[in-house]
């Protein structure tokens, strides 16, 4: 360990984390307060070449949450920054599909219980096997009951690079919820989706194969300042689905497209479905 | 008739239920409300000065972030020294985190050393609901007309981090310096960041 020259940048990376503690004083000391907050890996070892699964494991206590990347009428989305060895690259967080939750009549979109924030990393095809890569991450997050507690933690992973012969293995205590963070996943869909932008309306017209039913269905939109943070309203319309949402107070420069989640509880836990929606002031069926 | 009625009452047991929200370039709502020091406070007594709205709530990290670094006692004072008027809001109902009585306000004030030009107990709501006040902070500026000129955020990188706010455009200073000037208010909204408005129930 002390022989690879990695070790240094970890050491650098942990003093960077304590000095960034002390001069943030309105973080929470550690994670223990109201969410736990751990840097999981889907394999014991990397592969070069490969895209793998890393993940924040977020595990709430009971009322608490943390935020999507749209955080509602308030709230903050987690934030990570990554520390890698060269040449590996980290994509963006996948977010999973969120929860509605109502405060007294304002809205957020976020995470309770136990959830994963999924991030694939690549691997260079000229890893050497046999070294280790440290992989180190600056979790920020805020988590809020009514009150809110902003959190951050700098987290560490030493992952050896596998040779060809002895490819990465799944770590058995992270199966479960790797199986889980799929699930969350919002799952792409073949529809067509319009938009159309009327007077202080934003109605998005859905066409395509097995499109839910209405009943229980909720929407959420990625990209903030866009649509108000209330429940749309939703139904079918012949072979659409209609989401009609109120345009946001803050609506500014409408962009390109905008990403539509929906989801919809199910005796098998809840149901999530992405769509991506061109912006258009008129409607374009 | 009839229908028209019918109609007209679908559309309302559809809708959500909903607070006008104020429009940037319209009258401002007007309001009574009591002041931590048992003095009433309508925006209509202040006509002929700009007015800042500021929704505060003292145990809100966003609140801290910009309490703790200054940020907004300094933008109070400036813009006293200006003749702007500076109303900060609390909305926290009676049991809510951020609650204030008179007494509590001015102990609040008196440690952070608050420069507002007089603090606002909404316990009821009824100020936030007419803005439609969503996060500590929110920052309303009505000009002399008591027409609206910003709504929104008080500055423009969404944190608690005290670090950020060098490198925030700070909209409110900037609102308060383009109507000094005569200007257009060139951001006149923005999405405001910061834990939800602790209302009751």
């Amino acid at each position: 360990m002390t022989r690879n020259p990695r070790a240094r940048s970890f050491a650098f990376a942990t003093i960077a984390g304590l000095i960034g503690a002390i001069a943030a004083p309105l973080y929470a000391a550690d994670d223990g307060d109201h969410v736990s907050v751990e840097l999981i890996s889907e394999h014991t070892a990397l592969a070069p070449g490969q895209s793998q699964q890393l993940g924040i494991l977020l595990r709430h206590e009971p009322h608490w949450h943390t935020y999507w990347i749209n955080p509602g009428d308030s709230g903050l989305p987690t934030t990570l920054a990554w520390t890698l060895p060269p040449g590996v690259k980290a994509q963006e967080i996948a977010w999973p599909m969120p929860k509605r939750f109502d405060v007294g009549g304002l809205y957020n979109f976020g995470y309770d219980g136990e959830a994963v924030l999924p991030v694939a990393v690549s691997v260079p095809a000229d890893a050497a096997p046999g070294s280790k890569a440290h992989i180190a991450v600056d979790a920020k997050w805020l988590v809020c009951r009514e009150e809110c507690i902003p959190g951050r933690k700098t987290m560490t992973l030493d992952l050896p690079v596998a040779p060809p012969t002895d490819p990465p293995k799944p770590d058995g205590r992270w199966t479960m919820q790797f199986s889980r963070a799929r699930l969350a996943e919002p799952q792409a869909t073949a529809w067509k989706a319009t938009n159309a932008a009327d007077g202080d309306r934003i109605v998005v017209t859905l066409r395509g194969p097995s499109l839910p039913a209405a009943d229980g269905l909720d929407a959420f939109v990625a990209e903030r300042k866009l649509v108000d943070n209330k429940p749309p309203r939703i139904k079918h319309e012949g072979d659409a689905l209609i989401v009609d949402f109120a345009k946001s107070e803050y609506f500014g420069t409408p962009p390109e497209s905008f990403d539509l989640v929906l989801t919809q509880p199910s005796a098998a836990g809840v149901r999530g479905w992405r769509v991506q929606v061109p912006f258009a002031a008129k409607a374009a069926p | 008739m009839t229908l028209r009625i019918t109609l007209i009452a679908a559309a309302l047991a559809f809708a959500v239920p909903a607070v006008a929200a104020p429009v940037v370039g319209k009258a401002a709502p007007d309001f009574s409300v009591t002041d931590a020091n048992g003095k009433t406070q309508s925006l209509s007594a202040y006509k002929g000065k700009t007015v800042v709205l500021e929704w505060n709530n003292p145990e809100c990290p966003f609140v801290g972030k910009h309490y703790g670094a200054k940020n907004m006692q300094e933008q109070q004072a400036a813009a006293a020294s200006q003749g702007v008027v500076w109303l900060t809001v609390n909305s926290a109902a009676t049991g809510k985190q951020g609650h204030l009585d008179g007494a509590g306000a001015n102990a609040y004030l008196a440690k952070v050393g608050g420069k507002e030009t007089a603090y606002l107990l909404d316990g009821d709501g009824k100020v936030g609901h007419a803005y439609d006040a969503k996060t500590t902070p929110h920052m309303y500026v009505i000009d002399k007309d008591g027409v609206l000129r910003y709504m929104g955020g008080i500055d423009s990188i969404a944190s608690t981090d005290k670090e950020d706010i060098p490198k925030a455009t700070q909209y409110v200073r900037q609102a308060l310096a383009e109507i000094k000037d005569g200007k257009a208010v060139s951001v006149p909204t923005s999405e405001p960041y910061g834990c939800s408005v602790k209302y009751g129930s």
